[in-house]
């Protein structure tokens, strides 16, 4: 699953999987805006087939938080 | 595209952007809410079909601003979302005083005629019109923010200028549908109202449009017979036992796509066959079977034969001298199908579904291929014309030399100079001409008229007419004059009137012209694509000299009075209004 998440986090920020880790976030990725954050959800829902709430679309703050927060969505489906 | 994840699309995109190549087809989107997702998804849909296409935004909300002072692009998009003309619109419009929302009508109304004026003599605009459909749906009658919605659209019905198109988004999220095109919780924290759902079929929708801007839009649509045409195998089963009407069962869909592909033609789109089967036999369904919605004329090639399917169509695209890539063929069969998708991957290739009441759906859901900007009086004469060339075409074998052959056909050119009532017909032209033309520049109805407009360029065509019958207008030269310099911007002529030396006629005719001008030298380009190299050497011919030499491009020069006409003396020549 943690690789599944860093393909789509590579993706949509255009990054290579290896520059990905747990503190990957706004912060330390320059293109990384609320446009991007969007294409971020949209493309994590559509891989797990899941839906965030709006609680935990405002979470989704770093590679770690994201695969927490997916692993709990998808562990209660 | 629908099958394809979004994250995988975006790498998809990324990968396009690198390999397509060719002139950059800009896009401008201007709207009144958030819209960004559609720049990569928009970009693949078109750099998928080899357009080098890249989008950008204007200013958040600032529609009537950016319309006024943005650099042209190719083509503009305009989202003007009717729940954010004002903040809360959809809900707040069913409580707002009656006086408000007058003021508020006028004030959108000023609005759109600032917007229209500023962009209608522009080369393509897209407009989408009001919809109130992502949160009306529901409504059993018709509430206040209907009420403005109609209004706005019916205002937007004067938006009628040749260049602007009134995309109907309703026929999208009908399609998606509602549920599927909106998130309600991108909409309220940033005003994203549209899903990549929404954003695929849109793109999806508007891309016959952008294409047949680009020039790529298909001329032909070539039919297998056997349960293509009609239900049954005719060698098997015999003409009384095939269906394609609601006499027998399961004809109905073949007469459908019979109409369907009948209402294509009347458009000017040529219809072919491509058929394994003994041609005596598909003759007399033709000639005799009263079922049958298309008619032995409306095929302007018919190759029915037991030979390579592949060489019959390449055959046809040959004698009719248009390219493959302007085909679509359509069979049953998966051996024909993939060997053809195989042998010829330029052309365009539909199979019948196994469920045959899907088959209709198919052809309808791909009308968008043959999509033409502009429609002309050609296009109804079109298939004559098409059939009296290859008349022409037989009777030349007959002929011991070429120079008799042209001499006895008794060309007469009519020219036109700056004409406005052949405007629909000269950017059809300069859209779907690519083997004799020498800069291959594409000019949507605003630009032509720009260009006839002003004094600095002259648009010149002609028509031909010879003892067949008349081609219509089949040439075009654009030139444009500075000080004392004339520039050939475009230089075409239809593949129908291609080898009878007309081409020298017209520019004798063209630099006869100018000598009544002040232009002392005239200048001409030849641009290199994949399909123009027949006229590679063209200016040379005439007597240019070569100024300069690149991979993709040729400039040419003469002094005006060095240049000698070629005086072909079997066209008459002669001016018309």
């Amino acid at each position: 699953m943690e690789s599944r998440i860093k393909k789509v986090l590579a993706s949509v920020l255009e990054l290579k999987e290896s520059q990905i880790s747990d503190d990957t976030s706004p912060d330390t990725v320059e293109s990384w805006d609320s446009l991007k954050q969007m294409a971020l959800v949209v493309a994590l829902e559509e891989e797990f087939e899941i839906e965030f709430d709006d609680d935990q679309i405002g979470d989704l703050l770093n590679f770690k938080l994201i695969k927490t927060i997916v692993k709990e969505i998808v562990g209660t489906n | 595209m629908r099958g394809l994840k979004y994250s995988e699309l975006l790498i998809k995109n990324k990968e396009l952007e690198r390999s397509v190549g060719g002139p950059l087809y800009t896009i401008t989107v201007l709207s009144n809410i958030t819209v960004q997702p559609l720049k990569d998804i928009l970009e693949y849909t078109l750099r998928s079909e080899s357009i080098n296409a890249q989008v950008g935004f204007g200013d958040y909300d600032n529609i009537v601003q950016n319309s006024g002072n943005f650099n042209g692009s190719n083509a503009v998009f305009i989202f003007w979302e009717l729940s954010n003309l004002v903040e809360g619109l959809q809900y707040k419009a069913n409580v707002m005083s009656q006086e408000s929302v007058q003021e508020l009508i006028d004030e959108v109304k000023s609005e759109m005629d600032l917007v229209y004026s500023n962009l209608k003599d522009f080369s393509l605009v897209f407009m989408n019109s009001f919809s109130t459909l992502p949160f009306n749906y529901a409504n059993l009658k018709k509430d206040t923010f209907d009420s403005i919605c109609d209004v706005l659209n019916e205002h937007l019905s004067g938006w009628h200028s040749p260049g602007v198109h009134i995309v109907d988004q309703e026929r999208v999220l009908a399609k998606v549908s509602v549920e599927k095109s909106i998130d309600l919780r991108f909409f309220y924290s940033s005003k994203s109202l549209y899903t990549v759902d929404f954003w695929k079929e849109y793109s999806a929708y508007v891309k016959p449009l952008i294409l047949s801007a680009y020039g790529k839009s298909k001329k032909m649509l070539v039919f297998d017979c056997d349960n293509t045409l009609w239900k049954g195998i005719l060698g098997e089963d015999g003409p009384d036992n095939i269906a394609m009407s609601s006499e027998k069962p399961q004809g109905v869909p073949f007469e459908e796509v019979q109409s369907l592909a009948l209402a294509l033609h009347k458009k000017g789109i040529l219809l072919g066959l491509c058929s394994k089967n003994n041609p005596e036999d598909v003759e007399a369904i033709l000639d005799d079977h009263g079922e049958m919605v298309l008619k032995k004329d409306n095929f302007t090639v018919r190759k029915v034969n037991w030979e390579d399917k592949v060489v019959n169509l390449e055959s046809i695209a040959e004698e009719l001298n248009i390219g493959l890539d302007s085909m679509v063929f359509v069979d049953d069969s998966d051996f024909e199908v993939n060997r053809i998708k195989g042998g010829l991957p330029d052309l365009t290739v539909l199979q019948v579904p196994s469920k045959t009441c899907a088959y209709p759906k198919l052809m309808r859901e791909h009308l968008g291929l043959f999509f033409s900007l502009s429609e002309s009086m050609e296009d109804q004469q079109k298939s004559k014309m098409y059939s009296q060339q290859r008349k022409r075409t037989q009777e030349r074998k007959i002929f011991a030399s070429v120079e008799e052959y042209l001499q006895s056909l008794e060309m007469k050119m009519k020219v036109f100079p700056d004409c406005h009532t052949l405007i629909p017909r000269l950017s059809q032209m300069t859209l779907k001409t690519n083997q004799f033309n020498l800069t291959t520049k594409r000019y949507t109805e605003p630009d032509i008229k720009s260009f006839i407009d002003s004094s600095s360029s002259l648009v010149l065509c002609f028509s031909l007419a010879d003892k067949f019958g008349d081609t219509g207008i089949t040439g075009l030269s654009i030139i444009e004059i500075t000080a004392r310099v004339a520039k050939i911007d475009t230089f075409l002529m239809s593949c129908r009137v291609i080898g009878r030396n007309i081409e020298y006629a017209f520019f004798d005719t063209i630099m006869s012209l100018l000598k009544k001008t002040e232009v002392a030298s005239v200048q001409g380009v030849y641009n290199k694509t994949l399909k123009n190299c027949q006229v590679e050497d063209f200016f040379e011919t005439l007597g240019f000299s070569l100024e300069s030499s690149l991979p993709s491009n040729k400039t040419y020069t003469i002094r005006l009075k060095d240049y000698r006409q070629k005086n072909i003396n079997y066209i008459k020549v002669e001016h018309g209004k």
